[in-house]
């Protein structure tokens, strides 16, 4: 009896306990209530709207339904997720209109996010294409550049870049606003008020502790990041890695973020629409001129400053080839920074859903157009002409095809997109001959015109190709209507270009010129003969990027014997 | 010399420097800001005149001669070049006229910086150079062949 009563016991207690934990577990599954019913609703007088609110939340799918899953998706997300501020009236119409008004610029963020995400995986590229142009004694120095110019930038434009770029970048209503990006330092010159650098923003703090802050400061972090790398390139295989480390400090402190406010945080040449009715003012949509040109450009100052490589040039003035150590890095590394583009150039627009946004299909198309017609002109110029299908010059085909895109890709066709790109194809070969040869400017993996001179097309052929179809909200940089380039009916946009070209080349250059002649004062840029000749790996950074190979001799001229 | 303990002091005192002096900076309005300014300033000289000292242990490079002043004069040009360009915009209204001042100033600073300052910094390579025709010339590609 005592048996059966305790085994009763037990089998009840094990009911209860059972009974409890399913209990808790439908209601761990069960939603909160989304909305009161329309029954429990306030009595006030219903609206049309409110009614057929009501009606839609009397529609949609029960708890029931939910729980039998939904392999279709065609009952989730219905009015039962917009979330109500008073739950006993139930979803209203500003209810609603929050809500779709969150949507968007959560997508925007999402967006804006995601790209930039992807314009930092170009730094992989970078090193990749970089190091594999140079030889296999100065490998871990490359490498160690591209990484270390990542921290030495992203750090300065935290503490200041950001704020002389981006200080008064009010305004863009894709990311929420950015009201608290509003002080700009202009100067009153001619009547009108020209902006030079921004304001806040220094550290992110105080009322820039920010959401949608955060999110452009991201964006444009990475952008200026790419600019550094690319002065790395031109400098390889000869750059102290302190004087490196100084310069990059101090370009993504100063001389980046200046002409970005110039062009991009609503400075002088993006107000010479406004100010002095030069088209829509100067227009560089995802940076062929912001990024590439100030990369390439800078890379020239201090390629001028650093001097040749041992053994590049002879006595009468001709050069040496010094081979790259690594063709499957290099052309990897251009497919990386290929991929990488897709954020650079589509999430340019800062956003998917906005008015003009959805052209973010044709941005990525041109992208990749121009990336094709630039590979191609470049393989067929040197196949035609110097008789192989070079790889360090299609690697150059493709990345030159796709900085021209860089400032246009938002304002034109697709037909534009591929004559840019071809252009740019052909130009690149010519400039690295020309920087090479003539100029006696030794550039280990051609940035300077891969990026410099490219760049400068890219902006150019914003003024020629636009073709006014673009319509971002309706106007660009303050001024109504389309970016329309020379070829389209509207030659001052051509000459707004000229001016951001010659501000580039005259400013930007100099800038970068006397900041680095500054560091050659005080630290030098050049590591020592010997230095150069062991490679940079050991003395350097203390340890050989292959460490098990066998490094074959140099030929005597490389070693300046000759 | 290449590189070692002092550079990585110096250069952590730079940076440390700079992110005082930009800290100055961003709360200058503040009493305490002009003062954070100040240490940040000194810090940075302090690290310059440190690089200077060990400057000289890095040992013989392989630079060219250089010659200053042609460096300034290539400076000089390129920066006169953007000042045309902007003149430009003032002084005529016409779209044409604007074009034309634009393009003068882009050839100007294009002589500084492609014709002065590389033979400012390269005189001995530079100097000696063959005018070359682009197809003509040889690239490192043709070289490897």
């Amino acid at each position: 009896m005592n048996k059966t009563l305790s085994r009763s016991c037990f089998l009840t207690l094990w009911v209860i306990v059972l009974g409890l934990a399913f209990g808790l577990a439908v209601h761990a599954q069960t939603p909160a209530p989304a909305a009161a019913p329309a029954a429990a609703a306030a009595p006030a007088p219903a609206t049309p709207v409110d009614s057929e609110l009501k009606d839609a939340a009397g529609k949609a799918p029960t708890m029931m339904d939910l729980q039998k899953g939904d392999p279709g998706g065609t009952i989730t997300g219905t009015i039962n997720d917009v979330p109500a501020a008073d739950s006993k009236v139930g979803v209203t119409l500003p209810d609603v209109a929050n809500q779709v008004g969150q949507n968007k610029i959560a997508a925007n963020f999402i967006w804006t996010l995601v790209t930039g995400f992807l314009v930092m995986f170009m730094q992989a590229g970078f090193a990749m294409v970089e190091s594999g142009l140079c030889r296999a004694k100065n490998a871990n120095h490359t490498y160690m550049m591209n990484f270390f110019v990542y921290t030495c930038g992203l750090f300065s434009y935290w503490i200041i870049g950001f704020a002389i770029q981006m200080g008064a970048a009010a305004g863009n209503s894709n990311l929420g606003g950015l009201n608290s990006l509003a002080s700009e330092h202009s100067l009153s010159l001619f009547g009108k008020m020209w902006g030079l650098w921004g304001q806040s923003g220094m550290f992110l703090a105080g009322h820039t502790y920010d959401v949608g802050v955060m999110v452009i400061f991201l964006f444009e972090m990475v952008f200026m990041d790419t600019a550094l790398t690319i002065v790395t390139g031109a400098c390889a295989e000869r750059w102290k890695f302190l004087a490196f480390t100084v310069s990059s400090i101090i370009m993504g402190a100063l001389t980046y973020p200046l002409y970005g406010n110039w062009a991009w945080g609503g400075g002088w040449l993006a107000q010479l629409g406004t100010n002095v009715g030069l088209g829509k003012g100067y227009c560089d949509f995802a940076g062929s001129g912001v990024v590439h040109a100030v990369g390439g450009i800078t890379a020239l100052a201090v390629c001028l400053i650093i001097g040749p490589r041992i053994g590049k040039y002879n006595r009468d003035g001709s050069s040496n080839p010094i081979l790259g150590h690594d063709v499957s890095a290099c052309l990897i590394g251009c497919f990386i920074l290929a991929f990488g583009w897709f954020g650079f150039n589509p999430g340019s627009t800062l956003g998917a859903s906005a008015n003009g946004n959805l052209r973010i299909g044709t941005i990525a198309v041109d992208t990749m157009l121009a990336g094709c017609t630039g590979t191609m002109m470049a393989i067929l110029y040197m196949w035609v002409l110097k008789g192989k299908p070079d790889y360090s010059m299609s690697g150059n085909g493709l990345l030159a095809g796709l900085v021209a895109i860089t400032a246009p890709s938002g304002f034109v066709s697709t037909f534009g997109a591929a004559v840019i790109g071809a252009v740019a194809g052909v130009l690149v070969c010519l400039s690295c001959t020309f920087f090479e040869n003539v100029l006696k400017v030794d550039d280990p993996v051609g940035a300077i015109s891969v990026h410099g001179t490219n760049g400068l097309w890219g902006v150019l052929s914003v003024g020629l190709f636009a073709d006014g179809t673009s319509n971002y909200g309706g106007s660009w940089n303050g001024v109504n209507g389309s970016v329309t380039g020379l070829f389209y009916g509207d030659p001052s946009q051509l000459v707004a270009q000229l001016v951001g070209i010659s501000t580039l080349i005259g400013v930007v250059f100099t800038i970068s010129m006397v900041i680095n002649l500054f560091i050659e004062f005080f630290i030098g840029h050049r590591v020592s003969a010997e230095t150069e000749l062991a490679g940079l790996d050991i003395p350097e950074m203390g340890q050989l990027g292959y460490p098990d190979f066998v490094f074959q001799p140099e030929p005597a001229v490389l070693m300046g014997q000759a | 010399m290449a590189a070692n303990k002092q550079q990585g002091s110096y250069l952590a005192l730079f940076w440390t420097a700079c992110t005082v002096l930009c800290a100055g900076l961003a709360y200058f309005a503040e009493g305490f800001g002009k003062l954070v300014l100040l240490i940040g300033l000194a810090g940075v000289v302090i690290s310059l005149v440190g690089f200077l000292k060990i400057k000289p242990l890095e040992g013989k490079t392989a630079n060219s001669a250089t010659i200053l002043s042609l460096k300034l004069l290539g400076i000089a040009v390129a920066l006169g070049g953007w000042f045309v360009t902007i003149a430009g915009l003032h002084i005529t209204t016409s779209v044409g006229g604007r074009m034309i001042f634009a393009l003068a100033g882009i050839g100007i600073t294009l002589v500084g910086v492609l014709g002065v300052l590389p033979v400012a910094f390269g005189k001995s390579v530079a100097g000696k150079a063959q005018s070359t025709s682009f197809v003509g010339a040889k690239t490192t590609m043709e070289h490897s062949r």
